[in-house]
């Protein structure tokens, strides 16, 4: 499995870094630029591009190839492939790139990329093979071979001295320095902290759908434990759960040993430098935990199904749709028990040719009337706020925070110069800080290997998102 | 991080001198360090040459840039090949990896003077860091030139034996490279790989099966020895290796294994499914896919389960992960549909999903459905009909056809719904019920007499009779020229009628009306209605040529379409005329055509004139599409649903195999725990190269200081507990045994140094 090359365009659609590539005409990347390109324009609703784009070949003697796109802030990754490779190939290695650049870059964009183009290129280097396979993907090791950049290494650049090659050759670090040496692939070797700290945040996603009625139609909720590891040494960790059971489906960093998963549901690790996911789950509600973790909602919490997990919302529309147009009505009620519903964005896709957007935005039953664009803060985070994208022909909703059982609304009304098509759908995402679906409770964190006992810290964090159809 | 910090302290003192030299000149600099003036349009390079010839490390540093960053904008740079071959020998590695990136680029072009770079890359072939050894075998592969083809050849041999697992990751991936140089090549380089084979890093494995893959796929013979011991040490692998080197298996397996069946599974087959299990847990969806391939492919039917999990869970992992996948399920719910049954909810649309999985989606709850869901998954369709999306609504209905179709008992259902998506004033709607409600009606008039799906429809609201009428009182409704045109055809169609009824005798009460409501705007309609409309008029007349009033309409509908600007509405209006002369048709009719005169030829009588227009084409659309069942499951063709040129089929079973002592080892001796092998679970021979004394560590004691000092002794200690026994027991024997393979064990223990 190999993909061709890789081209990183920006929002117009040019390229500005370009990978070699193994098929040798000149023309091939410039193709693929273009079906891009096409395709774009093509698209109806903005971001709905297919993701793997067929490219005719130039010539009908070359084989046919297929163009995998993703996008990443404001640039697009192109992948070209041929022959049959499975996508899925350019996609995760697409990711993985994606994860490098955000590891050396902190956040990507075009003038981040075009600022540090030859650390790019030198990246691009040592990913990715000439013949398009993978070599070092792994950010620890690669952080050895190609320097990231830094104010130190801009001011040790004008200063003209050459640290670069110093540890790229070994030479400064004695034994235990340079790439390559440490004996396991994924972590620096003769790591050393002061105070050794690891951190887990338990983010979980709540996807759900829900029908007219209010009835939950699909829903699971989808957790990653995200890890910063500062320790020194080779710690060897052995992380155990009070309540296990609650998770499935999971998928590991290559550092935790299957093994003992399966043996015990600990995962011990050896982890990474820095920041990493340690694993992914899907949260197994049983009933009973659930139910009592959640206040009773009245009567619709009956309907729910025993294995789904119930929306912490709970929504009401009123939608009516003429020839020309239409008025909408949405009141949302948290029904979270205790905690904050935090920026609660709600979008609905009204399509396309509609326009002339009109809403109102309150809190409670009506009256606190809050206008579009109120610049007052207090005012905007008591009644929402609402805005309406003409790009994506989106109106948003806007609620910075919901405390328990409070009631918001939004009404308003759009017009439409063909015939009306919208979404018979809201899409509503929200946040929750310091809780989790699952309850995944972390016992003990055991670290052998070493002589220091590291500082743990454990957080959770739950976000949603609810399609909510009226 | 850390690491720079360390070096900075070795180098502090060196720095410090110079740092107060050159800071007080350099500052103006640091503003402008940024290297995106690099790519500033003005950049015409004008001094490139002199600046790549001068003797400053950082000139030509920036030098190197600039033309990077000139390779970036597309521009032809290999003007300065000669300049920058001079400083591929700089001892400066950033200088030296920008012109790496050069040379690969140009050296085809300018192959005599790529020459002049060869001598620096044999002289780092032997530099005792494995990140240059390994660099300067990359380039030296990568630079097109035949001329040095045996050269490659010797250089990847010797990195082949190398002590670093990464530099022999890299000559196995410098392998397909030289091949495509030069074929000659052939016999050296499977010599090559036979020995890499051996290899025992986990490392380096996923590129020799690339290079296998390359260069000699079809000498799967060579791995008879290998292939147990490489289906254990699946799990080390590192991820982009593991695809690789579980395809190469799977390929293995289908060419040299016998089919396992439910209840015999060759060992080897088991080996393989059973050491591919654990990577399910992989965070990369391509290995995900790929042991789903192992699964499917290479296991019996009753192991497919075990992928439906790990593959959706893919489904949340990003959008464009979620169409291959989606696209993937579908495929695999053709051959086995109950799989996914049960998760069906988690293939419900939501609107923010990509048009192509929308439709995939639906495509796949069609297949999904069974008598406990299908009830849910109608009222989904129904919903789905309300999408932004024409092209997805379009499928919805079809859908809802289809349900109707393959669910007798959800018919009334579907039938209800179709009818009232006709009142809709989406043009999308409209057309797609109405011609499914065409082709429902039409399957259930053709086969009313034996199909059971007309005995349960045919209550008396719902009858197919019942339903053409209904569309037919709402033709002004129907807008869509392709609804119109198949509502017209079908009230022709099924006009017949023995009652008697208040309109003219032998036709269906409210047919003629059809026909007077369309005629009355003939002229502005798209010539696919008005060629229906003829057809219309030509059947009742045929049924009722005495009626006066019907030939006068149809009289008016011909003489227009004489004239009409369509030939294609001229000549069906002539044919129809013609055909209709020998019924004797009152003067109303015959008196707007004047033309009518006796042209000769045969004449037909009612009964035959009937015959040809209702029996002469049975139109029934079909809407099953056709579906690529060729296709292999995690594919490019598979999403294209394109031909792509990959001659990616696996060939069927063997009926018995071939021998399976061809894969006993030495090492296989001790009866290995095949069957109840699990997971990571370190193979025997991977105790090698260990000094007996940490062969074990406890690991209640743990030992201070660096206790870990390979990537084998790393896994080995997490198992040593459990292995303890079989270990100490294991390791004897191999010692006796690991004379013979000197050479492995050399490399091996040298890693350790």
């Amino acid at each position: 499995m190999a993909i061709d090359g890789l081209i990183v365009l920006d929002n117009t659609g040019r390229p500005i870094i370009q990978s070699g590539f193994r098929l040798a005409t000149a023309a091939y990347p410039l193709l693929h630029i273009d079906a891009f390109n096409t395709a774009v324009l093509k698209s109806q609703r903005a971001g709905d591009i297919e993701p793997v784009i067929y490219v005719a070949p130039f010539n009908v003697s070359d084989p046919p190839t297929a163009c995998c796109h993703v996008e990443c802030g404001d640039i697009r990754i192109l992948a070209p492939v041929s022959g049959d490779v499975d996508p899925l190939f350019a996609f995760a290695f697409l990711q993985t790139f994606i994860d490098i650049l955000r590891e050396y870059f902190g956040t990507i964009s075009a003038a981040t990329l075009k600022d540090n183009f030859d650390v790019v290129y030198q990246l691009l280097e040592e990913t990715l093979d000439s013949g398009g396979h993978p070599l070092t993907t792994s950010p620890n090791a690669l952080r050895d071979i190609v320097l990231p950049p830094s104010l130190l290494s801009k001011l040790l650049n004008v200063a003209g001295a050459n640290i670069t090659s110093a540890i790229n050759s070994g030479s400064g670090l004695g034994a235990a320095g340079g790439p390559f040496s440490s004996p396991i692939p994924w972590r620096k070797a003769g790591l050393k902290y002061n105070s050794n700290e690891i951190y887990f945040d338990m983010v979980e996603e709540l996807k759900a759908i829900v029908n007219k009625h209010g009835t939950t139609l699909s829903s699971s909720v989808w957790g990653k434990i995200e890890t910063n590891a500062k320790l020194s040494g080779t710690p060897d960790c052995l992380l155990t759960f009070t309540n296990p059971h609650v998770i499935t489906d999971c998928a590991f960093h290559p550092c935790v040993r299957l093994q003992r998963v399966k043996r015990d549901s600990a995962m011990s690790f050896v982890p990474p430098d820095g920041h990493f996911t340690l694993a992914e789950y899907r949260f197994t509600p049983s009933a009973s935990a659930t139910s009592a973790r959640f206040q009773a909602a009245g009567a619709t919490s009956s309907v729910l199904a025993k294995e789904n997990v119930p929306i912490p919302f709970l929504l009401k529309s009123t939608v009516e749709l003429t020839e020309s147009g239409g008025t909408f009505e949405f009141i949302l009620t948290s029904r979270m028990p205790s905690q904050t519903l935090e920026s609660i964005v709600a979008e609905m896709y009204i399509g396309e040719g509609a326009g002339g957007v009109k809403c109102v935005a309150a809190r409670g039953d009506g009256g606190n009337m809050g206008r579009r664009g109120m610049p007052d803060s207090s005012s905007g985070s008591s009644t929402g706020s609402w805005a309406f994208d003409a790009k994506k022909m989106v109106v948003r909703w806007e609620i910075p925070a919901a405390p328990p059982s409070s009631v918001w609304s939004l009404r308003g009304s759009f017009s439409s110069s063909s015939v009306v098509r919208p979404a018979h759908a809201l899409q509503v995402r929200f946040a929750v800080s310091s809780y989790t679906f699952s309850a995944l409770k972390v016992d003990q964190l055991k670290v052998t290997g070493e002589v220091y006992k590291p500082y743990k810290g454990v957080r959770g964090r739950a976000t949603g998102n609810i399609e909510w159809r009226w | 991080m850390a690491v720079s910090l360390n070096s900075i302290s070795e180098n502090a003192q060196r720095l410090g001198m110079r740092l107060q030299e050159s800071f007080a000149e350099h500052t103006r600099e640091l503003n402008s360090t940024a290297s995106s003036i690099y790519l500033e349009p003005d950049d015409k390079g004008k001094n490139l040459r002199k600046q790549l010839d001068s003797s400053s490390d950082r000139e030509k540093l920036d030098a190197m840039k600039r033309l990077v960053a000139l390779i970036s904008k597309g521009r032809n740079v290999s003007e300065y090949f000669a300049q920058v071959v001079k400083n591929v020998a700089s001892q400066n590695l950033e200088i030296r990896k920008l012109v790496y990136i050069y040379l690969l680029r140009y050296a085809e072009h300018e192959p005599d003077l790529a020459l002049l770079s060869i001598n620096t890359f044999q002289k780092d072939l032997t530099d005792s860091n494995p990140l240059i050894r390994a660099m300067a075998l990359r380039v030296l592969s990568g630079i097109k030139v035949p001329m040095i083809g045996s050269l490659v050849v010797l250089a990847i041999k010797k990195c082949a034996a190398d002590m670093s697992p990464y530099v022999r990751k890299a000559a196995a991936l410098a392998i397909p490279k030289c091949y495509d140089l030069d074929t000659a090549h052939l016999p050296a380089l499977i010599e090559i790989i036979s020995s890499l084979l051996r290899d025992r890093s986990p490392l380096s494995i996923g590129s020799v099966a690339v290079a296998f893959e390359a260069v000699c796929p079809t000498r799967l013979d060579m791995l008879h020895q290998q292939y147990r011991r490489l289906c254990r040490m699946l799990v080390d692998v590192d991820e982009w290796g593991q695809i690789d080197l579980l395809n190469l298996l799977l390929r293995y397996a289908r060419t040299m294994l016998p089919r396992p069946s439910e209840e015999e599974i060759d060992v080897d087959v088991k080996v393989l499914l059973t050491s591919a299990e654990p990577l399910f847990q992989s965070r990369n969806p391509a290995v995900v896919l790929a042991v789903t391939r192992v699964f499917y492919y290479a296991g019996p039917p009753s192991y497919r389960s075990r992928f439906v999990q790990p593959m959706l869970r893919l489904l949340h992992t990003s959008k464009e992960v979620e169409r291959v996948v989606v696209a993937d399920a579908l495929h695999v719910s053709r051959s086995s549909p109950n799989l996914l049954a049960p998760f069906y909810p988690q293939f419900l649309l939501r609107t923010d999903d990509l048009r192509q999985v929308k439709k995939d989606k639906i495509k796949l709850l069609v297949i999904l459905a069974n008598p406990e869901t299908h009830q849910a998954i109608l009222r989904e369709f129904i919903d789905y009909a309300d999408d932004p999306d024409d092209e997805v609504v379009s499928e919805a209905i079809r859908a809802i056809g289809k349900c109707a179709q393959l669910m007798p008992d959800c018919t009334q259902q579907c039938l209800t719904a179709l009818i009232t998506m006709i009142k809709s004033y989406r043009d999308a709607v409209v057309t797609s019920a109405v011609v499914v409600l065409k082709y429902l009606v039409q399957a259930q008039l053709s086969a009313s007499s034996s199909s059971s799906f007309a005995a349960i429809a045919t209550t008396p609201q719902q009858s197919p009779l019942t339903i053409i009428s209904h569309l037919a009182r709402r033709i002004d409704d129907i807008r869509h020229a392709q609804a119109r045109a198949s509502v017209l055809w079908l009230v022709g169609q099924y006009s017949a009628s023995s009652e008697p009824s208040a309109g003219p005798a032998g036709i269906v009460e409210w047919a003629p009306d059809v026909l007077r409501k369309s005629a009355k705007g003939f002229s502005s309609e798209p010539p696919m209605v008005k060629l229906q409309i003829l057809t219309l008029a030509a059947k009742l007349l045929v049924l009722c040529p005495t009626d006066q009033r019907l030939s006068l309409i149809g009289g008016y509908v011909f003489s227009l379409a004489r004239y009409d600007l369509n030939y294609d509405v001229r000549d069906r209006a002539r044919m129809l005329t013609s055909l209709l002369s020998g019924l004797g048709l009152p003067d109303s009719f015959t008196a707007k055509n004047p033309e009518q005169e006796d042209r000769g030829g045969v004449v037909l009588r009612r009964e035959q004139v009937q015959l040809v227009l209702f029996q002469g084409k049975v139109g029934a659309v079909n809407i099953e599409e056709d579906q690529d069942t060729n296709a292999v499951l995690g594919t490019l063709g598979l999403i294209t649903q394109k031909p792509m040129h990959g001659d990616y089929t696996f060939p069927d079973w063997l009926e018995r195999g071939v021998e399976s002592s061809l894969r006993d080892t030495a090492e296989d001796a001790p009866a290995p725990p095949a069957l109840n092998f699990s997971s990571s679970a370190p193979p025997p021979q991977r105790a090698k190269g260990m000094p007996p004394s940490s062969a074990a560590p406890n690991r209640n004691s743990p030992i201070e200081g660096p206790k870990y000092m390979d990537l084998d002794k790393f896994y080995e200690d997490d198992e040593a507990d459990e292995e303890e026994e079989e270990d100490s027991a294991e390791s004897e024997e191999e010692e006796s045994e690991d004379d013979g393979s000197e050479e492995d064990e050399d490399s091996e223990s040298e890693v350790h140094r």
